[in-house]
């Protein structure tokens, strides 16, 4: 490749949210057919977009996931466009091992994330209700990936227009040159997270189904859960200090006493 | 529900009855539950049809509940007693939760309505927020509690007083304020239009530099061929530009010798489309708005900061804190953590976040080192204590 276009761009990082996570659900299961004898649960491994965010495809060539050496060909590779997704049954959680690969231009090395398949219902008494009535987990976290000082070439991919075509419908009989495509969804896409709650969720009280959940407001609210346990810190500091003073005292009152038996 | 009188419609009805049969009505008086305050509603009722029920209607207003104890931990506020406050939330209850009765109706110290709003909205967040943790309210009851947190009495006022100030205006200021709106409104549009202009100009002037421009005539044989081609055309011009310059002598000699000698005017032409092609990437940077980088999740770093090399994911700056050099430690941070009520994956690893809990780790290492240095006095006071005892026991 040509020496321009590796040159990395200086004191330059893009940001991409996307989930990792898993679905599962109590077998038997229409979407499941018949699973092996033994096998209890059907889930699906994933790597996604959020929904209002950029095609994963502007920057991941491929994922291989690595299943429970048990699997039959246990390591399995997606390739760009995706869906990034492994559907499976089992009965057992594992570890499962993610490894993204990036495409050439990027100039960069695969990279390993690790997800944990949850399959039992978890979460508070309210929400594992809510999993048994629609026989349904969901178990994903937002992973932020960073791409520090990026080549020409890999900025210019990140910084198309086409990464949000995903998300748009096209318009026009598609005569011309070009289809025009508009956005038509409810919330602007973005590589930032939305401010609200996305579709579904909100109805339905931000229980993560498509990813809805992820938003400035949850953000938000993670902080002032953090703030709340830093008090908490705080107040044990104090507590610890106090209790320094008290034995300092002691100390005190202990040496006293020695000096005076002393005397 | 109410007890319901009815009186059968009139018997004498000696006009002719519309021709559309109806089950036949009655006049019934209902009261409402027990709310004297309210006189007896008369209206007419369908045979058919139920009894209306205006139990419904009956709602009573949420209030924040507390115990003495509570007050005393969490509630309390210099400006506020608890009788008042107690007082504050009756007057809410009985009034309906409408603020304005409940300030004409308020009959303690003078307060203003926005100090009964705030105090009120204040104990409701913090009930809220005893009532479910933070970190297992639902999206909706976040935003609730959200709300009722940020209330800011002084903004309230302000705009009270803007709005007030609206109501009081003069005609002719009303009629300045349309012609101006207006002004403004004709300004903005030329902004934009202007701005469009603007654009559509700058990627006139950028067009040349296009790649697709420079890659074609990019070798030598290819601007050779557009210099014959350019100099054809000029041929059959009538003033003819390009023979008298430098280059077109070149041009000619090449004509006449066939010699294949590359034209002296290529080389530095190769160059220019050279550093042309170079320069696009740098350009489009720095043309991609502030907003645009937001979308795009671009951040730019500035001089003093150093970025690490590569692929990084921010979850780590969330993980990786939680292991220290040895077991034994990383297993003290767990234990505090789990006991502050940290969860052990944080799902949302953004920049505010990480932040967050960068200083709550922060917090973390001190209390871990008080409570190292603790340990050590608690052995030491242990050995005195024994001292002190053996001393005593001597004499």
């Amino acid at each position: 490749m040509a020496p321009s276009t590796s040159k990395r761009l200086k004191a330059q990082k893009i940001s991409r949210h996307f989930l990792i996570g898993n679905t599962a659900v109590q077998l038997p299961h229409p979407s499941f057919p018949d699973p092996p004898e033994g096998h209890s649960k059907g889930w699906k491994v994933y790597v996604r977009p959020l929904p209002n965010g950029p095609d994963l495809s502007s920057w991941l060539k491929k994922v291989q996931f690595k299943l429970h050496h048990t699997y039959a060909d246990a390591s399995r590779t997606i390739e760009a466009p995706g869906p990034f997704e492994i559907s499976e049954t089992g009965y057992g959680e594992f570890g499962v091992e993610i490894r993204l690969y990036f495409p050439p231009e990027s100039g960069e090395k695969a990279q390993y994330r690790e997800h944990y398949l949850v399959l039992g219902y978890y979460g508070s008494e309210e929400q594992q209700e809510r999993q048994r009535k629609e026989n349904f987990i969901v178990a994903e976290r937002v992973e932020t990936i960073e791409f520090n000082e990026p080549t020409q070439d890999f900025f210019k991919n990140l910084t198309n227009e086409e990464q949000f075509n995903w998300l748009k419908v096209k318009k026009g009989r598609g005569k011309g040159k070009k289809p025009e495509m508009v956005f038509q969804g409810e919330v602007p896409p973005s590589a930032q997270l939305p401010e609200k709650p996305v579709g579904e969720a909100q109805q339905k009280g931000g229980e993560p189904g498509k990813g809805g959940i992820w938003s400035a407001q949850y953000e938000r609210q993670l902080v002032s859960q953090l703030d709340a346990s830093e008090k908490q810190l705080a107040r044990m500091i104090e507590e610890e200090k106090a209790a320094a003073e008290k034995r300092k005292e002691r100390m005190q009152e202990l040496g006293k006493k020695i000096d005076a038996a002393k005397a | 529900m109410a007890a319901t009188e009815r009186r059968t419609s009139a018997p004498a009805r000696s006009f002719k009855r519309a021709r559309v049969s109806r089950p036949p009505a009655h006049w019934e008086q209902t009261s409402i539950g027990d709310r004297p305050d309210v006189p007896l509603l008369k209206h007419w009722q369908k045979a058919a049809a139920q009894t209306p029920s205006f139990a419904k209607y009956k709602v009573e207003p949420e209030v924040p509940e507390f115990s003495d104890e509570q007050y005393e931990e969490h509630l309390k506020d210099p400006n506020w007693t608890l009788e008042e406050t107690r007082y504050l939330i009756e007057t809410y209850k009985g009034c309906n939760g409408k603020w304005t009765v409940i300030i004409d109706r308020y009959e303690k110290p003078e307060r203003t309505m926005e100090d009964l709003k705030a105090r009120f909205y204040a104990i409701s967040a913090v009930m809220l927020q005893l009532e479910t943790p933070i970190q297992s309210m639902t999206a909706p009851q976040y935003k609730m509690y959200e709300t009722l947190k940020d209330f800011n009495p002084k903004q309230e006022m302000s705009r009270k007083r803007l709005a007030e100030g609206h109501l009081h205006r003069k005609k002719d200021e009303v009629d300045e304020e349309a012609v101006l709106l207006a002004e403004l409104q004709r300004i903005m549009a030329n902004q934009e239009s202007l701005d469009s202009l603007r654009e559509d100009l700058r990627k006139r002037l950028d067009y040349p530099k296009a790649n697709t421009n420079s890659y074609q005539y990019s070798t030598s044989q290819a601007l050779h061929a557009l210099w014959q081609q350019l100099v054809n055309a000029d041929r059959l011009r009538k003033n003819q530009r390009l023979r008298p310059v430098g280059p077109g002598q070149s041009a000619t000699s090449i004509e006449g010798s066939t010699s294949g000698q590359t034209p002296a005017s290529a080389r530095p032409r190769e160059s220019n489309a050279g550093t042309t092609q170079h320069e696009p990437s740098p350009a489009s940077n720095t043309k991609l708005t502030e907003k645009d980088k937001r979308r795009f999740g671009i951040t730019e770093v500035g001089p003093g900061e150093k970025l690490p090399s590569g692929v990084s994911f921010a979850s780590d700056k969330l993980s990786k804190p939680r292991i220290a050099k040895s077991t034994v430690q990383t297993e003290k941070i767990a234990a505090v953590l789990s006991h502050i009520g940290v969860p052990d994956l944080i799902p949302l690893p953004t920049p505010p976040v990480i932040e967050a809990f960068e200083s709550l780790m922060g917090k973390l290492h001190t209390l871990l080192d008080m409570r190292k240095v603790a340990e050590k006095e608690e052995q030491e006071l242990r050995v005195r204590e024994a001292e002190a005892g053996a001393q005593v026991k001597e004499e």
